[in-house]
């Protein structure tokens, strides 16, 4: 009889000691989980902050560029034109009989600053960009470069249009920008292709020239890297990515992913 | 007048309780100091009842488990924090086991033993509220203090031991008793119960420091 009390006895004290193990255990384990968890949220906050200040860099990047385009295309375009007109102006007030052919060519000049002011205006206008579609952006932007630096561009779409977000679509629009750019001013391609495939996740598109290419390891190794750099920075910045492919006398293929 | 080694620790919670009542307000479980009242009035009472004239202390602990099962549930009502929805089947639930323990001492096992069905209840319905609450605070905790210095996380962690220790013990004290199941010539549930009456009142103490710290903070 002792022998079977002092067995039951052992069992049941046995069964508290597994009971309470358990017990710790679970506490232990929560509060393991607990920590990870706090320590995963902490983690997210400084990835947070970290993203919100490489978008500020970014903002301020694409402002100083937005300034330093602004001011070229008022002194190469804008500017060029208006001394143009002032020259005409000066010839006809100098002139003693009034030359009607000159009088129309200056007007026309005149309306062409005044149409390319209006169309510097809209590509650089915020709000503008992010209120309307991103393809009507490009078109407008392709436009205006098409004429400035007569290039041809072309677009192509695939697959159906979907919204982008204001944030991700500004930045895209500065991204394209920025190849547009680099097409005419470094590339001396004569031909651009801008094709926009619609994915139902995400964004893709593609920038295709005909010009000189260039190394690209080499270039973003480099300082005149920096624009490329910018590029695949923005891309990233969006949550996507960029990809640029180029060799010398090939042309550049620059690919960008945006999710919506 | 006997007063056991682990009344201190009941005491000692409930004078910690006093001081720190605004702290414990603060977290909304005031309600601690009655149930710490009658924690230690029925201890004192339990443990000198032949003091009282009686045979035994059974119907002390019954009318216990009857009188702090609200007061326990409410605690965890407050501690849930749950929706008004919730809050009514909390209750429900709370109302329908007290019905049951009433039921119990009235006509099932009576005013003259230990209700042990009514113990058995209790326990695990202090077990599973205590996981919900802990699994729940280590979900949507995610600020810097973490889950240790939460004073809800001590309360319940040791709510859970205590009751994970005791139910065994609380559901066969009849037969601990009539099989004279004794570690060193004491009885099972008087070895294992006091040691786990002082770790709950421990835990519960420091609950309450934290708890005045913290609204202090």
């Amino acid at each position: 009889m002792s022998e079977a009390t002092d067995q039951l006895t052992t069992t049941i004290l046995a069964v508290i000691l597994v009971l309470l193990f358990f017990g710790v255990l679970f506490l232990v384990m929560l509060a393991y989980y607990n920590y990870r968890r706090r320590q995963t949220a902490r983690e997210k906050k400084e990835m947070r902050a970290v993203f919100d200040q490489q978008l500020m860099q970014a903002r301020l990047e694409i402002q100083e560029q937005t300034f330093t385009y602004l001011s070229e295309e008022i002194h190469d375009n804008v500017g060029q034109l208006l001394s143009l007109v002032k020259i005409q102006l000066s010839t006809l007030e100098e002139s003693s009989v009034l030359d009607l052919d000159l009088v129309r060519e200056t007007k026309e000049n005149a309306a062409k600053a005044f149409r390319d002011l209006l169309s510097l205006a809209k590509g650089l206008h915020t709000g503008h960009i992010r209120s309307q579609s991103i393809l009507l952006s490009v078109e407008q932007e392709a436009q205006r470069v098409s004429k400035a630096a007569s290039l041809e561009i072309s677009i192509t779409t695939d697959g159906e249009e979907k919204k982008l977000s204001e944030e991700n679509q500004l930045i895209l629009f500065r991204i394209i920008q920025e190849c547009l750019q680099n097409c005419f001013k470094h590339a001396e391609a004569s031909f651009v292709n801008i094709g926009f495939t619609w994915y139902s996740d995400n964004l893709r598109v593609r920038i295709r020239d005909d010009g000189k290419g260039f190394d690209v390891d080499r270039a973003l190794a480099g300082h005149s890297g920096l624009g490329l750099n910018n590029i695949l920075n923005r891309a990233r910045l969006t949550g996507g990515s960029a990809d640029i492919k180029s060799r010398p006398g090939e042309g550049t293929v620059v690919t960008i992913q945006v999710g919506y | 007048m006997q007063f056991l080694w682990y009344q201190y620790f009941e005491l000692f919670s409930l004078l910690c309780a006093v001081l720190c009542r605004k702290g414990l307000n603060f977290f909304s479980i005031g309600i601690m100091i009655p149930i710490l009242i009658l924690d230690n009035v029925t201890e004192v009472i339990g443990v000198n009842y032949p003091f009282f004239g009686w045979s035994d202390n059974y119907f002390v602990y019954d009318m216990y488990q009857i009188l702090s099962l609200p007061l326990t549930f409410w605690l965890f009502s407050r501690m849930l924090d749950g929706s008004r929805k919730q809050r009514i089947r909390l209750f429900i639930a709370g109302g329908a086991i007290e019905v049951f323990f009433i039921v119990n001492l009235l006509f099932i096992q009576g005013i003259s033993e230990f209700n042990t069905y009514s113990a058995l209840i209790m326990e695990i319905a202090n077990i599973v509220l205590s996981c919900l609450l802990l699994t729940r605070l280590a979900v949507r905790k995610d600020d810097e203090s973490g889950l240790l210095m939460d004073p809800y996380f001590w309360i319940n962690g040791m709510i859970l031991i205590f009751s994970l220790v005791t139910i065994i013990v609380l559901g066969s004290v009849k037969y601990i008793s009539a099989h004279h199941i004794k570690i060193r010539h004491i009885l099972l549930y008087r070895q294992i119960l006091p040691a786990a009456n002082a770790i709950l009142y421990t835990g519960y103490t420091g609950a309450f420091l934290l708890c005045q710290k913290l609204r202090t903070n």
